[in-house]
């Protein structure tokens, strides 16, 4: 579903107006609603790309990140790997871990009805929660990094200064995203796939390989995030879950198959969550923003 | 003759497209009417402009003197509009009976059992044997005589065929004819969408020409065949084909 | 007749149970039944083609509209059930006008925002309780078990024949063609947006029915746990796995997987839900139309003999 040019630029224009409104009313919030925001589409991306190229809602999306997480975790504590330089091996040991779950699993319900599809990964999910669950119990657990304590002072405030690696990573991520479609060889016969997999196959790409390796590229994307998220977030089993949400709920504002939507969408929903939590008093309401926002978004461009 | 349908300059614009423009027409009961043109004249948006599926930018439609512009198709078929589908779309969670009664069932509100009555009826009609069979092992003719069968059970005032001849071998063709006839008898008016020539000029009585959304004719198909805007249409159309 | 009579013993048998079960199946028995509920319920919306994420919405709203009424109004318990069904059924009415317009994911995805969206509210208003939750002095019938039990099988017994009723009247055709195809649906005549609204209205309160009754059993609300999602994604679970688009395979996956839960529950006490997991994958790979009809051909032809074809 592609919005129209003139309609994207108008997003644009709107969401530039909002950050320079923002940027006044309080800096702060801009910053951090930057942050999330990029957080949110780095997350909600993988997921996009599933949804997009192999037609398939994975509700294990969030447990991926768990997965990644603990992982990044136990390379932190036993092996004494920095998050950062653990980027890498998560993102290969993720790879692989969506890989055998598509072989064994994903792969099967390919054909079926959306609700197989559904049920199944839901069955996943739980499979890895409850996995977590026994081998690192519901106690929460925290990396600590020096580098993830620092702060920054712009405009006048202090402020972390890691998250801004959020910011960094998911332009990169998108960037380098759309290179790889449009330039490689791969990732065109990935984009064939996603725009008309019958009509790929006839022209002789290999779809099934394009899949296993579609699911597999998402699931390291998550492992790359989770690395970067490592310092900065209390580990569970259900820590997946919240950004499972807001992953679909972007995917489906950003219109699906739209990989780009979901950069603006994400960073979009990460200011109005951070404009609101800045009202006082009203921080507990900054949910009913983001999903307020998501069913307006929805109705306005499907009624 | 009494006019059953009357179509007043009617347009439907999709953005900044004119797919059907300004268009008027009447149908009569007891009579075949022919709406042909080249592909992409709007023969379909009409259909969809009339049953009610798409709504209208501009115009009237009136059924038997009554005001159905605004109403939802629901409505327009309980009214005693009825339309068939170019592309087939049978229901699949049931036998080819009940598909059929769905037509009655809603299309005239019986009850279970007249629904089942009606429907038996439209199958002897229809020549239609293989009632409980599931829509999957239905052949190309039986799924054609499903649809106008659905399309029959709400006993309908006037009937949109669009394009039902397609993909029927030549038997199966007269078949469908001599069906259409039949059913013309019985005091339908009947509005075919047709591409087979052959079957416009045996079954229509008079036809109107689309191009590219307007009028250009109108008439018996035996004159208007003959006229220049008509054949220059047609072959404009064969020569964006060649250009592919 | 013989299917008649089997039903019929298995009805009695359940009203009887109290008379010979402990408290601790029968509360098992009573959860299976409220999921059943859920189950049935969403798969009626299921029916009509639209896949619904606000279960747990509207069963954690039936739950917190009861607590409020019996705490601010000061009725019985039993009454304050009519308040969560009406009150259930009215929202869906208003939200469902324009949101019923909407189809496939964008629909899903809106009712599970609208879901979260009525969980905020009662995190937040202060009648509600906050984040904190509400408890009540007593619990419904004094937390008197059997008549709990009797009153939730009577729910399960109203849902299931709201179900058959659904199956049996021109709704089945209506419901199962506008899934099928809405443009044919339209075109024959079906009001589309009017058996939308009447499924979704039905399905909402059955809900907020079920929430209301189970929130009662405790006296208890707390939004984290009454809008959890376990009552979204666990009666998705039973109707698949029990077979969708019926009224038998949501009551045979609600039994079904009711009980695999809690034997698990009872012999593996960590990892049970892990076994859970599996089951619902295993399902879904290897039986993806449920486990209904392939059981049922089973007892009917091998066990009973009565012969026929599925």
């Amino acid at each position: 579903m592609k919005i129209s040019p003139q309609r994207s630029k108008l997003y644009l224009l709107l969401l530039l107006i909002g950050i320079v409104i923002l940027g006044f009313w309080s800096p702060r919030a801009l910053i951090f609603g930057l942050q999330r925001g990029s957080l949110y589409a780095l997350i909600a991306l993988p997921l996009a790309l599933v949804l997009g190229i192999m037609d398939i809602l994975n509700l294990s999306h969030g447990e991926l990140l768990t997965v990644g997480l603990y992982l990044g975790y136990v390379l932190a504590i036993n092996l004494g790997l920095d998050p950062l330089s653990s980027i890498i091996p998560v993102f290969v040991a993720l790879a692989i871990f969506g890989g055998v779950i598509y072989m064994i699993a994903i792969k099967r319900v390919l054909g079926g009805g959306h609700l197989n599809q559904l049920l199944l990964t839901f069955g996943i999910s739980i499979v890895l929660i409850e996995s977590v669950n026994i081998i690192w119990t519901s106690r929460p657990r925290n990396i600590h990094v020096d580098y993830a304590g620092q702060s920054v002072e712009i405009m006048g405030i202090t402020t972390g200064s890691y998250e801004f690696l959020y910011i960094f990573a998911a332009v990169a991520v998108f960037l380098l995203l759309r290179l790889f479609l449009k330039k490689t060889k791969l990732g065109q016969a990935v984009f064939a796939v996603g725009q008309n997999p019958k009509g790929a196959k006839i022209v002789g790409i290999n779809v099934d390989f394009v899949y296993l390796f579609v699911f597999a590229l998402a699931s390291g994307l998550m492992g790359l995030t989770a690395s970067i998220m490592l310092p900065r977030v209390s580990i569970f089993p259900e820590t997946g879950n919240p950004f499972a949400l807001i992953s679909f709920s972007l995917v489906a504002m950003a219109g699906m198959g739209s990989i780009n939507g979901i950069l603006f969408a994400g960073i979009s929903l990460g200011l109005a969550e951070a404009a609101v939590n800045s009202i006082p008093g009203y921080g507990g309401w900054s949910d009913i923003v983001f999903f307020g926002v998501l069913i307006i978004v929805i109705m306005a461009k499907n009624l | 003759m009494d006019s059953v349908l009357k179509a007043e300059k009617i347009t439907k614009e999709f953005g900044g497209l004119t797919a059907v423009d300004n268009i008027t027409f009447s149908a009569d009961k007891g009579e075949i009417l022919g709406i042909i043109g080249p592909n992409g004249a709007g023969k379909t948006t009409v259909i969809n402009v009339i049953s009610g599926i798409l709504p209208l930018t501009g115009g009237n439609i009136t059924l038997k003197e009554r005001q159905i512009s605004d109403m939802p198709p629901h409505d327009r078929s309980r009214l005693g509009i009825s339309r068939t589908f170019q592309t087939v779309r049978p229901l699949e969670k049931f036998t080819a009976m009940e598909n059929i009664m769905v037509g009655a069932l809603f299309g005239r509100e019986l009850t279970k059992n007249k629904a089942r009555e009606r429907a038996e009826s439209i199958c002897d009609f229809l020549n239609l044997d293989r009632t409980d069979a599931h829509v999957d092992n239905l052949t190309v003719l039986e799924l054609k005589k499903l649809e106008l069968g659905r399309a029959m059970a709400s006993e309908p005032e006037i009937l949109f065929l669009d394009e039902v001849m397609a993909g029927l071998n030549s038997s199966e063709t007269n078949e469908m004819i001599e069906l259409i006839r039949k059913i013309k008898d019985r005091g339908v008016a009947v509005c075919v969408v047709e591409h087979v020539m052959k079957v416009v000029s045996e079954l229509t009585d008079r036809v109107i020409v689309l191009d590219r959304g307007e009028i250009i004719a109108r008439g018996r198909y035996e004159e208007v065949s003959k006229k220049e805007e008509v054949i220059a249409a047609y072959l404009g159309e064969e020569e964006e084909n060649a250009e592919d | 007749m013989k299917k008649y009579a089997f039903y019929l013993i298995l009805l009695l048998l359940a009203v009887a149970f109290p008379f010979y079960i402990d408290g601790y199946l029968l509360h098992v028995f009573l959860t299976i039944f409220i999921f059943m509920t859920m189950a049935l319920s969403w798969d009626m919306m299921l029916r009509t083609g639209q896949l619904s994420f606000a279960n747990a919405g509207f069963f954690g709203m039936g739950g917190y509209v009861s607590m409020v009424t019996v705490s601010s109004l000061e009725i019985d318990p039993l009454l304050s059930l009519i308040f969560a069904v009406v009150f259930a059924a009215a929202v869906a009415f208003i939200l469902g006008l324009p949101v019923l317009k909407l189809r496939g994911i964008y629909f899903a995805i809106v009712t599970l925002a609208l879901a979260h969206v009525f969980e905020v509210i009662a995190m937040n208003l202060e009648i509600t309780g906050g984040s904190t939750g509400m408890v009540l002095p007593e619990a419904i019938f004094g937390g008197d078990m059997q008549l709990l039990y009797w009153l939730v099988l009577g729910m399960a017994l109203l849902t299931i024949g709201i179900s058959e009723f659904f199956a049996r009247s021109r709704m089945h055709y209506a419901m199962h063609s506008i899934r099928n195809d809405e443009l044919t649906a339209q075109a024959s005549g079906i009001n589309v947006s009017r058996t939308l609204i009447i499924v979704f209205v039905t399905s909402s309160a059955l809900q907020g029915l079920a929430g209301a009754i189970y929130v009662q059993q405790y006296a208890f609300v707390l939004p984290e746990s009454t809008f959890s999602l376990d009552y979204l994604l666990l009666p998705i679970a039973m109707a698949l796995v029990g077979g969708t688009l019926s009224t038998a395979g949501p009551v045979v996956g609600a039994i079904f997987l009711g009980l695999i839960s809690e034997y698990l529950r009872l012999i593996m006490p960590y990892g049970h839900l892990l076994i859970y997991g599996l089951v619902i994958a295993v399902i879904i790979l290897f039986m993806p139309g449920g486990i209904y009809k392939p059981v049922r051909n089973i007892i009917l032809n091998r066990i009973l003999n009565l012969g026929g074809a599925s």
